[in-house]
């Protein structure tokens, strides 16, 4: 148990160190952290940056000899501000991110609560420890376990393990592999008419999106409300499932009582 | 700055239903999804260290702050509208070189984003989401 | 039901040039282009559109939807035959119902009323980062917040790069972002995914 204690120091001033460099290297992280609600708009970048500097501070004691008690303590201090800090923003903004160890826009979740814990648990075990982390021996090996869970709980560094990880297990098998199929969806045929001298035509008129669609045969049919000489149409696309061609798509403006009022692509053959 | 042609898309904003909930008013505490309004890539430092238009090779994205009119004329329907800015977005580092036509015309990298009521006042479709656009001082 | 197919077959015929064409001389009256001059004039910019509402699904009597708009307004919409609705794809009137969130463009009438010429339900726009794909949805990262995007076989399409959709999403992929085009589910964090836009 000496010797377990004794490490601690070290993963707790490595871990500090990296939080820290991460306030220093990005302090607008400060905007989306609670600290704007908690100490105000002003005061939230200075505050935040003066973490990182305590965060410096205590890490680099806990790192170099000599090794006095008071370091522990201050690293619990920290640790217990932190988690009340973390709590807070959950429960009071819980929008604003954890702002602790780099660029994150996630919110404050369990996973980051449960890191200051682990943390505030190394720091009170680290106060038992009579000698320093140099002197710890075998103790040192239990700070791997110990640095993995800090990995594990730290969703800065998903990138790095969780999604590769979760990358893998799709190219294996991919859930989706068998969704392809010859069916146009309705929103490439939409495109197609979009892209369509047809759709040009009659931009104009069209009143709503689209209201109805249907397959027969060698076409697909959209049709949109209309208006058309101050009265009340259908707008009605073909759009032929085989030729892409943006010309190979027609339509017509029928009227309610079913009379085709309007056909561009007649116009133009007739002149 | 002369008109500038670009893909437009739609965002919700003014604590609404659903995902949109946790929106807010926007970057200028202004902006709701039913009202005639629009986002700007550039309207702070702030603002355009998180959307960076630059990546993609648009330069001299003016500096616009809240408030301020741009007349938009869709490129689809060829219907104008002006809106003012009322957040910061879109992401336009997220999509650099994606383009969206209509009829003959074409447009690349997303510049702006409008409110629901002024995307569909273009004559747009909500479904379709993208749609080409000229964007200008109005 | 009948009418339904009826009318479709009459468009269908109509479309490909199957029916005569009435009124040819309404035509020379009639360009499109003036037919768009005399579009609606819209709101100030920066002001709330009246001819548009956003808002929860409060009352139905009958096609009179009763809309509580996140702004506080108050909105009385009309549904009619010809009005379009989306629901994940184009769906008919009933299916706009109490507690979902909608978007209607249309005419303010006199009385107040908006009669609606399009409305989208529960119509979502997000851009996100895909944190997980399983058999149970797509895990979305939006700003920070946990979506799960479901996909329902038939009707959810990907486009990948800007081409055209397809109906093929095992070219999705962890870490990826991208733009989906949804109908969120009343009450969850959870929707139904109508297009992503990715990148493979």
């Amino acid at each position: 148990m000496g010797t377990l204690a004794a490490a601690q120091p070290l993963l707790i001033g490595l871990l500090l160190l990296w939080s820290s460099y991460g306030k220093f290297a990005d302090p607008q992280q400060a905007d989306r952290t609670a600290l704007p609600r908690l100490v105000g708009d002003s005061r939230a970048k200075p505050v935040y940056q003066a973490v990182a500097v305590v965060e410096a501070l205590i890490a680099l004691a806990l790192l170099l000899p000599p090794s006095w008690a008071i370091e522990a303590f201050a690293a619990v201090a920290l640790s217990a501000g932190f988690t009340g800090f973390l709590v807070y923003s959950k429960v009071v903004v819980p929008e604003a991110s954890c702002g602790c160890a780099g660029k994150s826009a996630k919110p404050v979740g369990n996973r980051a609560i449960a890191r200051a814990l682990l943390l505030l648990a190394t720091a009170g075990l680290a106060t038992t420890a009579s000698t320093g982390w140099w002197s710890a021996g075998a103790g040192v090996l239990v700070l791997v376990v110990e640095a993995v869970a800090f990995a594990m709980l730290s969703a800065e560094l998903d990138r790095y393990w969780l999604l590769p990880l979760r990358r893998f297990r799709i190219r294996l098998s991919h859930p989706y592999a068998g969704t392809a199929s010859d069916d146009t969806p309705l929103v490439a045929t939409q495109r197609r008419v979009l892209l369509s001298p047809a759709y040009r035509a009659v931009d104009g008129l069209l009143r709503s999106d689209i209201h109805d669609y249907w397959d027969d045969e060698d076409w697909r049919f959209v049709s949109y409300a209309a208006r058309y000489d101050g009265r009340r149409a259908t707008a009605v696309f073909a759009v032929p499932h085989q030729d892409s061609t943006p010309a190979a798509i027609r339509v017509a403006v029928v009227d309610e009582e079913g009379l085709t009022l309007y056909r561009p692509t007649m116009l133009a053959t007739t002149g | 700055m002369a008109g500038i042609t670009a893909e437009a898309s739609w965002f919700c904003c003014g604590n609404a239903w659903g995902p949109c909930g946790s929106a807010g008013h926007g970057a200028c505490g202004t902006c709701n999804s039913g009202s005639m309004q629009h986002a700007w890539p550039n309207t702070s430092d702030a603002c355009y260290a998180i959307t960076r238009p630059d990546s993609c090779g648009i330069t001299g994205m003016s500096r616009r702050t809240c408030g301020f009119r741009h007349a938009t004329t869709s490129l689809c329907t060829g219907k104008r509208i002006v809106t003012s800015i009322a957040d910061c977005g879109p992401q336009t580092d997220l999509f650099c070189g994606e383009r969206s036509c209509c009829g003959g015309n074409c447009a690349s990298n997303r510049v702006i984003d409008f409110t629901p009521a002024a995307f569909s006042a273009l004559g747009l479709s909500l479904s379709s989401g993208l749609s080409p656009v000229s964007i200008d001082v109005a | 039901m009948t009418s339904t197919m009826d009318r479709r077959s009459l468009l269908s015929r109509a479309a490909l040039g199957a029916t005569g064409l009435v009124a040819a001389t309404a035509m020379g009256s009639l360009a499109p282009e003036t037919a768009f001059a005399a579009t609606q004039q819209f709101a100030d910019a920066g002001q709330p559109d009246p001819n548009f509402a956003e808002g929860l699904i409060m009352g139905r009597n009958q096609d009179l939807l009763q809309v509580q708009g996140s702004d506080g307004r108050l909105h009385r919409i009309q549904l009619t035959g010809v009005t379009s609705v989306w629901k994940l794809r184009p769906t008919t009137i009933d299916q706009a119902r109490i507690g979902d969130g909608l978007y209607a463009r249309g005419v303010l009438l006199p009385d107040g009323i908006l009669a609606a010429e399009a409305i989208w339900v529960n119509i979502v726009n997000l851009t996100v980062a895909i944190t997980a794909i399983g058999r149970n949805g797509v895990q979305l990262d939006h700003h920070g917040q946990k979506v799960v995007g479901h996909v329902q076989s038939g009707t959810t399409a990907a486009v990948y790069n800007g081409t055209p959709a397809v109906s093929d999403l095992s070219m999705l992929k962890v870490g990826r972002h991208a733009q989906v085009i949804g109908a969120w589910r009343p009450g969850t964090n959870e929707i139904d995914i109508a297009t992503i836009y990715t990148s493979n």
